[in-house]
Formats: C-alpha cells, structure tokens, sequence
C-alpha cells in the first residue's frame, strides 16, 4: 500500500538537515494536530533519526496533503504518519520488519482504532462542541491572520469538519457519547498494553509512536473542561507507558517536554 | 419469556439472507448470541423511515445502527463475547476500526458508486423494495451519500481526481482483506471455536462482497482468492442459516428475471447443483 520509492531515494542517508513543519505552538495549534506532530516526532526519535522542530504559521498550507506535519528530507516533502513511515523504511529503517504478519494485521488495526476514535473525537470536541470552538478553537486558528481572515478561515474549517462528522454517523453525537467513545479506546489499548512496556514488547513501533503523541497530548493540553484527560487518566499502565516514552525518547536527549498549554 | 425483538431489515439474495452489510451484521449477531430475532424484510409495503435500517423493535424500545443494537442485545444478556479475554475484547475493535476505515470505502463503492454495478444490481434490487415515488428518489439518494462518504473521508489532497481515490481505496480494500485473511489463518473464527462479534462484522462486510453478482468485480476476485475468507463466509452461512435461506429464496425468486436469474436458483439446490461462476472479465 502506498507509494514505492526510486532506488535514488534508498541511496541517499538520512540528512542532518531534515526538517519537520507545524503550526505555532504557542498560540495556532490545536489539539488534533499537536498530537499529530506529537507521534511523528516519537516515532522519528525511535528510529534515532535527527529531526528538527520548526514552527511555522501557514504549515498546513505548504504541506502537500494539506495536513501537519510534514517533514522535509533532502528534496523530498512527506506529510502524515502513515506516508512518514512509508518514506522511512525507503530508507532502510523499519520498527515493525521484526513482527510477523498476524501482527502487523493487529498493529494496523490498532493504529485504525486510534484514528477512528482518538482522532475523531479530538476533531468532534475541537470543531462541533460550542464551548470548546467559542473560547479555545476559533481563537487559536485563526490567531495568525488579520480580521476578517481569521474568522472566515476558522468558519470554514468548522464547516468542513462538521461534514466530515455527519458523513461518518458522528454528527449526532453528543459529547457524552464521544467521551464514552474515548473511555472504550482507551480501555481497549490498556487491555491490549497489559503490563508490558511497549504494544509489541520489549521494542517500540509506530503504534506505540502513534499512540504516545495522542495521549500525552490530551493529558498536557488544557482544555475547556478536564473531562477528555480524566478519561485516560483512568487507566495507570498508558500513564506509565507515555511517561516512560517521554523519559526514553524526550528528555533523556535533552529535547525537553512537548507539553503545551493552551489558555 | 422476554419480549419479542423485531429487527427490520434489507432482505436478502444470491444465497444470503440480506444483501445490506449493517443488517447482515445484526443477523448473524443474533444466531450467534441465541438471541430470538424476529425478521421482518423491508419490502414495498413497509411503511418506516429507510434511512436507519436495520431498526430493532421491543415493546418499549427502538434502536438503530449496528453498534447500538448490539449492545442492546449484550444487555438483554445476549451476548457472542462471554468467552473473549479482555484483550481479545481490545482486538475486536480494533479489527472493527480497520474493516470500516480501509473495507468500507471500497464495498460502498462497488455496491453504489460503480455505475456498471450501481444500475444493473443495486438500484433495481432497493426500488424494488421501495414503493413508488420513492423508489425514484431514495436509490439516488443513497447513492450520493456513500460518494459524499467515499470523497470527505478519503478523497483529500493530493489526490484530486476522483480516479486517484478509486484507485487508493481499492487497494487499501485489498491489503485488508490480505491482513484479515493472514489473521484468520486456519481457524474457524478470529477467535477460537465460537463465533463472536468481530465474526459477525467481518461476515457483514464481506458476505455480500463475496456473494452478490456484479458487473465489475476486481474486488470480489481478490476475495476469492483469499480461500480461507471465502470458507469462513460459507461455513457461516451453512451452519447458521440453511433454514432460513429457503423463506427469502421465495421472495426473490420471481425478481431475479435477469442475467442473474441463475443464482436464485442456488438458494435451494445448494448443495446438489456445481456453482456457475460466469462472472464477465472485466
């Protein structure tokens, strides 16, 4: 699946130069795409491939699906993590060759589950839950630009999410059903975690890197209400999983915390 | 004895008891749990809203979509799980996330946005079911909103053309169902010897693929290739709903006056008669 890179792209080393783009960190980025971001640098550190940070206002424009982050590696600009790894196994580096097939079935089902819930419920309490869109959203994504771009932009982001929602059946949800959505998935990857330290034991994969980015941001960001991070909290191994992926990964080469807060 | 549950739903043809993914999904629940289901097929003269098939009814309750009734009926203690580890209950959803994120998108497709498909299969089989002036509009309609699915879901940059999006769900379709068959391996179901949930999804998703004749068929060849899925499906269908088979075969019998018209006769003579595979090449 996916793109199959020329013998060029193989040849050429990883650069000490590669780059990976997001929104502002402070003030323009939101929930679903820090944790975005979040996973593609976890997943990058676990590869020991160097990456540097840059934070850039208009990333969503330049990046080629239109989603954050993306990355720029020699001449080549890839974006979103399923492409990431893609381009990074070109290259000779793979966390997951070691799995045999059943559990690479089981690691792209999990990284499904993640998407379908995780993700989806971030982009329901971002762009359709009122409270939310009224004191953090709107602010925040329209904060690079001068008025009127900024409310016309944040309107018409909200107004395609809101059609992505209805399409998939999540347009009549109410949030309580969302956070029960959240407790069930994280219920499940608890389950599935148990008591070992990665998904896949002893060794991290890109599910860890993808699940990693999506918790530890809902349990730094500040929201309107702590109900989304109290969901995750309730479950002490996948507090202990991102705190051991922080210390590994994060700090242990002095990169410091990615936590941000958004007030 | 517990109130009678009532499930309407899409009926069913080619061998199947229903021909609508989210309703086969219900059904074969149900046999698995033991849950007593009452079916009543939707037909012309049905006189609900269509657009939340299958609806289950009790005495104080209605309730829509796949999820929500099966959960219902896990309350009622009807439940196909009570076997399944917790972390097998993990793998469930996470299969569950993978069949609706990389299957869907192409069995919606093949079933209502291919036109070869579209207008010689599905359409004359639902307006069939619709009364008229319904029958007119209602098709269409649902065949604009797997599209709208389809594009809002898949169809982002940088694929731009509606072609490029074909192309990429149909190879996701592909490679799941590589990864489902890979994860079935030689068992009987995903999980042991009972069937559960997940089984009943999976069976959903792909019986009709499998079964239902059409036109343009590349996915439904991959799928055949892939022996241990096709075995499943039938293993299924043979154990848990031989009986029920003979009641839709009279139904539709008289509808399939077309090129199809062989494969009612499949319903009844299952086991006698050689199937004829006359799918066209595409």
């Amino acid at each position: 699946m996916g793109k199959s890179y020329p013998q060029t792209i193989a040849a050429e080393p990883w650069p000490e130069n590669a780059t990976l783009y997001q929104q502002l960190k402070g003030e323009q980025i939101l929930l679903s795409d820090n944790a975005a971001s979040l996973a593609v640098q976890a997943f990058l550190q676990m590869c020991n491939l160097p990456i540097k940070v840059v934070c850039r206002a208009n990333a969503e424009y330049m990046s080629p699906s239109g989603k954050v982050p993306f990355i720029h590696v020699g001449n080549q600009v890839v974006s979103e993590l399923g492409p990431i790894v893609q381009f990074v196994k070109a290259k000779g580096h793979s966390l997951s060759d070691g799995l045999d097939e059943v559990q690479k079935a089981e690691m792209k089902a999990y990284m499904e589950l993640v998407n379908n819930m995780l993700l989806t419920a971030e982009l329901y309490l971002q762009w359709c839950d009122e409270a939310t869109v009224g004191e953090i959203t709107h602010a925040r994504y329209g904060s690079p630009y001068p008025w009127p771009l900024n409310h016309i932009l944040a309107y018409q982001k909200q107004w395609e999410v809101r059609r992505k929602m209805k399409a998939i059946g999540w347009g009549k949800k109410t949030l309580d059903q969302v956070l029960e959505d959240v407790d069930q998935c994280c219920q499940a990857l608890s389950q599935r975690l148990g008591t070992q330290p990665y998904f896949f034991n002893k060794q991290p994969t890109e599910l860890d890197a993808l699940v990693f980015g999506h918790l530890y941001t809902i349990l730094t960001t500040q929201l309107t209400s702590d109900e989304l991070s109290e969901k995750v909290k309730n479950y002490s191994n996948l507090l202990a999983f991102c705190r051991r992926i922080e210390q590994h990964y994060f700090e242990d080469r002095g990169k410091g915390s990615s936590s941000i807060r958004l007030s | 004895m517990a109130a009678p549950l009532e499930l309407s739903c899409w009926g069913g043809g080619w061998g199947l008891p229903s021909v609508h993914s989210e309703s086969l999904v219900v059904m074969a629940y149900a046999k698995f749990s033991g849950a007593p289901l009452k079916v009543n097929v939707i037909d012309n003269t049905w006189r609900g809203s269509r657009g939340d098939v299958p609806i289950l009814t009790t005495e104080d309750n209605i309730v829509s979509q796949p999820a929500k009734i099966l959960n219902f009926l896990r309350k009622q203690k009807y439940n196909a799980d009570y076997e399944l580890s917790a972390r097998q209950g993990a793998d469930t959803l996470a299969y569950i996330a993978l069949l609706e994120e990389k299957l869907l998108p192409a069995v919606l497709h093949t079933f209502w946005v291919e036109n070869d498909n579209y207008f010689t299969v599905t359409k004359p089989w639902f307006a069939s079911r619709i009364p008229f002036p319904l029958s007119l509009i209602l098709p269409g309609r649902m065949s604009k909103g797997a599209l709208n699915r389809i594009l809002l879901t898949r169809g982002e940059p940088p694929l731009y053309h509606l072609q490029e999006v074909e192309a990429q769900i149909y190879r996701d379709a592909k490679e799941c169902l590589n990864l489902l068959s890979h994860r079935l391996g030689t068992s009987q179901f995903f999980f042991g010897d009972m069937p559960s949930t997940l089984d009943a999804y999976v069976f959903g998703f792909l019986a009709p693929l499998y079964k239902v004749r059409f036109p343009k068929v590349q996915l439904q060849e991959h799928l055949k290739q892939l022996s241990n899925l096709c075995r499943f499906c039938d293993d299924i269908l043979n154990s848990y709903f031989r009986h029920s088979l003979g009641a839709f075969s009279c139904v539709n019998r008289n509808q399939q006056q077309t090129d199809f018209g062989e494969a009612s006769l499949l319903l009844d003579k299952k086991r006698s008669m050689p199937i004829c595979r006359n799918s066209p090449s595409l």
